[in-house]
């Protein structure tokens, strides 16, 4: 089957992604514009990381995706929770 | 053939995956304020995340070329694709309400804000 | 011989992407900011690190890198203050 030609032509665009995601990440003019675009680097980077996974055809290099998904929603938690203890006094 | 079958769809499901994040990328940068770029990231996370991941696992019970441990790499992109679903929308809730509280965002071309009409910018330009 | 090209690409715009973000996070003066900044930084290195075959060494650095820096450095700045001064 054509899986790894497949799949190589598929990268590329979520590259051209990853650029247009950066671009929002570094240059966002309030702080939770920076935070989304973190968000959606990392999880642009979980499919990058399955689909690679793919294409090297070693399925062990998958485990690395469930952590990431669990750690960046808890960097949205933090953010959050500091943007809100500002303005409750605590 | 119902390993064709499941390899075709996986694949055109990663495809689906790479249109989405490109219109969520563009979205993203050609959107105003914050509240509407949320909407364009709600695309990218689901569309372009949960999909294309699940797809994954499909063609990964159908690809023999992974070995024996293809069922282990197709069980955990299942379990990656429902997480994503259910974290990635509770993660930019909370975002949201945050810089609504606090004002750090405001609605910059605006019709109509209930919560805060305070954060109103009527007829914004920019 | 183009499926290993497609590789390296990868690893060059990924390393490429992580020096944009390294620059900003040195001359920001908002802390905040610099903490998102490095959190950027640590993203690309740790595509980096899955292209050098290390999932280990990935399992290790996402938790630090994403999760428990930019936390143990938030609640800093909310001790004492946000803007750097000259």
């Amino acid at each position: 089957m054509f899986v790894q030609e497949f799949i190589a032509a598929v990268v590329p665009l979520y590259l051209v992604a990853t650029a247009l995601y950066l671009y929002r990440a570094l240059k966002g003019p309030t702080i939770p514009d920076h935070v989304l675009g973190v968000d959606l680097l990392s999880y642009n980077l979980a499919v990058l990381f399955i689909v690679l996974g793919i294409f090297f055809k070693e399925p062990i290099l998958i485990v690395t995706a469930i952590p990431l998904a669990l750690w960046i929603y808890a960097l949205d938690i933090y953010v959050a929770k500091y943007l809100e203890r500002r303005v409750m006094g605590a | 053939m119902i390993e064709e079958l499941l390899v075709y769809t996986g694949l055109g499901l990663i495809a689906l995956g790479a249109f989405a994040q490109l219109v969520s990328g563009i979205g993203v940068n050609r959107f105003r304020n914050f509240y509407l770029r949320l909407h364009a990231a709600t695309i990218g996370s689901i569309w372009g995340c949960v999909y294309p991941i699940a797809g994954a696992g499909l063609v990964a019970l159908g690809y023999k070329e992974l070995g024996p441990y293809s069922t282990f790499m197709a069980g955990a992109a299942f379990v990656t694709s429902f997480l994503v679903l259910i974290l990635s929308p509770a993660g930019s809730h909370a975002l949201a309400r945050a810089a609504h509280k606090t004002r750090q965002a405001l609605v910059e071309p605006c019709v109509h804000d209930a919560l805060d009409p305070s954060m109103c910018v009527r007829g914004g330009g920019s | 011989m183009s499926l290993d090209l497609l590789i390296y690409a990868v690893g060059a715009v990924a390393s490429l992407m992580s020096v944009v973000a390294v620059y900003l996070a040195l001359v920001e003066r908002d802390l905040v900011k610099a903490v998102i900044y490095s959190a950027i930084q640590s993203v690309f290195y740790s595509l980096l690190f899955y292209l050098f075959m290390s999932p280990d060494i990935v399992l290790v650095y996402l938790p630090v890198a994403g999760g428990v820096l930019p936390a143990l450095l938030l609640v800093l700045i909310s001790k004492t203050e946000r803007f750097e001064r000259e």
